[in-house]
């Protein structure tokens, strides 16, 4: 295995050590920073009977990461992302409600469905940008009417499914920090493994990636199925802690431009991105766009152009690309 | 029954001849420019309320707003190429940072006309003598029929300015190959914004159209009508705006028929996936040449 | 050890191959030059599966290439470089060498060992933390050269690898694809059009033409041949 021609280890040690301190840094800040965050977050519900805010920002930081799989560490903007938030949301709703299942084994089943969905969803990763994008709309749409469709006692019709029994917002406020905590050790692993790598190849140039040995189709499939898995825990567990599920919000595209302007406002390409753009923007909303609900709407819209004109890549992206020194810092 | 799907027939074709214009409109503004515009449905939502307010305002009907919405909206669209589009060529994927620039301008539009109009779905009144024509067994709305053969008008206007006009052939020229054309020594800026002006110009006044054809509209169908243009535009093919009509009469033709046996959201689910099919199965649609990527 | 027999490949009307023929020993360098249009990438993208030939055989260590997907080409231990380099802007340096080992099963530390030794011997180990994208074309070239080398593979195809590149890398590159055959047990296939790198690294040098092979032999034999003189290297 080793030729003559193979660099004695003595050499490399030094280099070695170096480079891994480096590497190790980065991701030790990140965790770092995951981890006040998850900390507040737990400390929250003792400090204040308002855990509304905290809980909406553990599911925007959860769906910002979760699309950051999907396009940061792959390549792909997915413009149906809000299916798996809205099987998830019925999935959670049918099975407790209907099927009498307690509030545990019907969150599990919201993820069970959502990476069942993805698996479903699988063929259209041959598929490349733009039409990717569209295709992944109308097949969300297509879900969207389908359970739309399936008889008003199953799925609760326009009015939804309400699952009173269910109240208890402490309770689904720590689920979402469970899942929360979750989706940033999986992204933080992702982007010091193996995987992580090959699919940041895969995303910069597949075809390269495939004549060096990386299965494409297979690796962009395991990221797919990571990324489905989370949104759907999240759409249960916000059917939970609001003990409704609601067609015309499970499904709607707001979910999809939240999560991708949330962490495209962080940049997409770090995994510390998607977390510093959900608290910037959500912080934003709070403070100023809850004041005037008349023209969120307008706002959000104006914070998205102006993004996409003066800063497509975020708030850390734009950093990075001014200061390319701090990369050994962020990861 | 056969009346019945007969009658899905022809409504499948007077939708599809307008499902047509927005793919066309889109075509134009992808083709040339390879921006999405994801705001499209959204401007012709506006132009279903420009015609509206001229007519509650000043009287106007909507035979005089159709060329006066072109004109408005070309304009629009001109100036706005200007604001939005020569930065994303910097950026480092152009075409989803379209997307995402053109959907944040879709929301902004969306909320502006919540604004100003409010959610109440709005209609535009027309009185039009007789109200249905009878031809064969079947009953038609005058207006639809109205509405189509405008339609037809506009699509030869268009074919004869794409087709026999110098501007014309040099946006089909720039939809075939950007570079050859740049290097010819054709202005590709100012025809961009030609191109951009022309799609939301065409937007506005299928947005007239569909305000004559359907009983109302709101400020938030814009996306549906986004969605089936690019329905339309991979069924038929990028770089074939006429080839978008084919699609989109299929399309219109799938939907309406289905509405006959199934109930609506059915017929939809049927016609979008017929698209997602087509992308499986032709991804360079029925007419295209080069498949989206 | 590889062997390829009768390769044809058309797109449409347009003939690339015409049935071309040729073997490369182990640790031997593989000369092939060609007019633009003679079908030289063609046979490349034939080896390394990004095209399925209509007819012909290509047997690389006693395993049929023919309709395999391109990795598992690639985990055989075919290597291929392009004309305009592919390397992974995004990544590192040491990741782009790291990403090309992961399916050969080693661990990190025996996969940083062989990304370190290549990266010296392209002379760019002190930029190994920068991004792909910032390097010059020439340096993204030998960056691609060692890219497939650190997967340790049996035969490499290189398209154009000079071009673009100055004089001074250009040497840098000679003398490590020279070294490649012996140090790594590797064979080289080389297409360029910089005939004197061709003569002077070729052990056989294949000449093709609308999709055949023109001629073949030695340096001498190629540079002198009236055939080829007429067609290719002019007057």
């Amino acid at each position: 295995m080793n030729s003559p021609h193979d660099p004695p280890v003595a050499q490399t040690g030094d280099h070695r050590g170096q480079d891994m301190r480096a590497d190790q840094l980065r991701t030790q800040i990140a965790m770092a920073i995951f981890a006040v965050l998850t900390i507040a977050m737990a400390v929250v519900p003792s400090v204040t009977g308002n855990v509304s805010l905290a809980f909406y920002l553990m599911l925007w930081v959860t769906m910002a990461s979760a699309m950051n799989i999907c396009v940061g560490f792959t390549g792909y903007m997915p413009f149906g992302f809000v299916v798996f938030y809205g099987v998830g949301a019925y999935a959670t709703g049918i099975c407790y409600r209907i099927l009498d299942w307690p509030i545990l084994p019907s969150l599990i089943a919201a993820g069970v469905v959502g990476v069942m969905i993805s698996l479903l969803l699988a063929p259209t990763l041959r598929l490349k940008g733009v039409y990717f994008g569209i295709v992944s709309l109308a097949l969300a749409t297509i879900v969207r009417l389908f359970i739309a469709n399936l008889p008003d006692d199953f799925t609760g019709g326009s009015i939804g499914l309400i699952l009173a029994k269910a109240n208890n917002p402490t309770h689904s406020y720590y689920a979402m920090l469970v899942v929360m905590a979750a989706t940033l050790a999986t992204v933080l692993w992702l982007s010091t493994s193996s995987l992580g790598k090959a699919l940041k190849a895969i995303r910069d140039d597949d075809g390269a990636a495939a004549c060096i040995g990386i299965h494409v189709p297979n690796t962009r499939l395991k990221a797919w199925v990571l990324a489905a898995l989370f949104p759907a825990l999240a759409g249960g567990i916000e059917a939970w802690y609001t003990n409704v599920v609601d067609p015309e919000y499970a499904f709607n595209v707001l979910v999809t431009a939240k999560s991708i302007i949330y962490g495209m406002a962080g940049g997409f390409g770090t995994i510390l991105g998607p977390v510093i753009g959900t608290l910037a923007l959500l912080g934003v909303d709070h403070l100023i766009w809850q004041k005037f609900p008349v023209i969120n709407l307008l706002l959000l819209g104006l914070v998205i152009v102006l993004l996409m004109l003066f800063m497509p890549r975020g708030i850390v992206g734009t950093l990075l690309k001014r200061k390319p020194q701090l990369r050994r810092y962020i990861a | 029954m056969t009346t019945l799907v007969i009658q899905g027939l022809l409504n499948g074709i007077i939708l599809g001849v307008l499902y047509g214009l927005i793919g066309v409109g889109l075509n134009v503004i992808f083709g040339v420019l390879r921006v999405v515009n994801f705001a499209h449905g959204e401007f012709l939502v506006l132009g279903a309320y420009f015609a509206f307010v001229l007519m509650t305002a000043l009287g106007i009907g909507p035979m005089v707003s159709l060329p006066l919405a072109f004109i408005v909206f070309f304009a629009v669209g001109y100036a706005l190429y200007f604001v939005l589009i020569p930065r994303l060529s910097k950026s480092d994927d152009p075409e989803t940072s379209s997307l995402l620039l053109m959907f944040g301008v879709s929301i902004m539009l969306g909320a502006i006309m919540l604004l100003v109009f409010e959610a109440d779905a709005r209609s535009l009144q027309l009185d039009i003598e007789p109200v249905f024509l009878m031809l064969g067994g079947l009953l038609i709305p005058t207006v639809r029929l109205i509405a189509l053969l405008i339609a037809l008008v506009m699509i030869a206007l268009l074919a004869y300015f794409l087709y026999k006009t110098q501007v014309g052939k040099a946006l089909r020229a720039i939809i075939m190959n950007r570079d050859a054309v740049r290097i010819v020594g054709i202005n590709a800026e100012r025809l961009s914004a030609v191109a951009f002006g022309l799609g939301i110009g065409l937007a506005a006044v299928t947005g007239v159209l569909v305000a004559m054809v359907f009983p109302s509209f709101s400020p938030f169908m814009g996306n549906d009508y986004t969605l089936i243009g690019f329905i339309v535009i991979v069924l038929g093919g990028l770089g074939h705006p006429i080839g978008a009509l084919v699609g989109a009469l299929l399309f219109g033709i799938t939907e309406q028929v289905s509405v006959v046996f199934f109930n609506p959201s059915i017929a939809t689910m049927l016609g979008f996936g017929l698209m997602v099919g087509m992308i499986f199965i032709k991804p360079t649609g029925l007419f295209g040449r080069q498949a989206l990527r | 050890m590889l062997k390829i027999n009768g390769l044809q490949k058309r797109f449409g009307g347009l003939v690339a191959l015409a049935g071309v023929s040729l073997s490369v020993p182990d640790r031997h360098i593989l000369g092939i030059i060609g007019m633009n249009g003679s079908g030289k990438t063609t046979l490349l993208n034939c080896i390394n599966g990004l095209y399925v030939p209509d007819a012909g055989t290509m047997e690389f260590d006693g395993k049929e290439l023919g309709g395999l997907p391109v990795h598992e080409v690639a985990r055989l231990g075919v290597g291929r470089t392009f004309q305009v380099p592919r390397i992974f802007p995004h990544l590192t340096l040491l990741d782009n060498l790291d990403v090309s080992q992961l399916q050969t099963g080693r661990n990190a530390n025996e996969r940083y060992a062989q990304s370190e030794y290549w990266l010296h011997k392209v002379e760019l180990h002190r930029l190994r933390h920068n991004y792909a994208e910032e390097l010059s074309g020439g340096q993204q070239k030998l960056l691609e050269l060692a890219r497939i080398m650190v997967a340790k593979p049996k035969v490499i195809l290189l398209d154009e690898p000079f071009a673009g590149v100055n004089p001074a890398l250009a040497q840098l590159l000679i003398a490590i694809i020279r070294d490649i055959p012996e140090q790594h047990d590797c064979s080289v296939v080389l297409v360029s059009h910089d005939l004197t790198s061709i003569y002077q690294l070729s052990d056989h040098i294949i000449v093709m033409n609308e999709g055949a092979i023109l001629t073949e032999g030695d340096a001498d034999k190629v540079r002198n041949d009236p055939a080829v003189i007429e067609a290719y290297l002019g007057a």
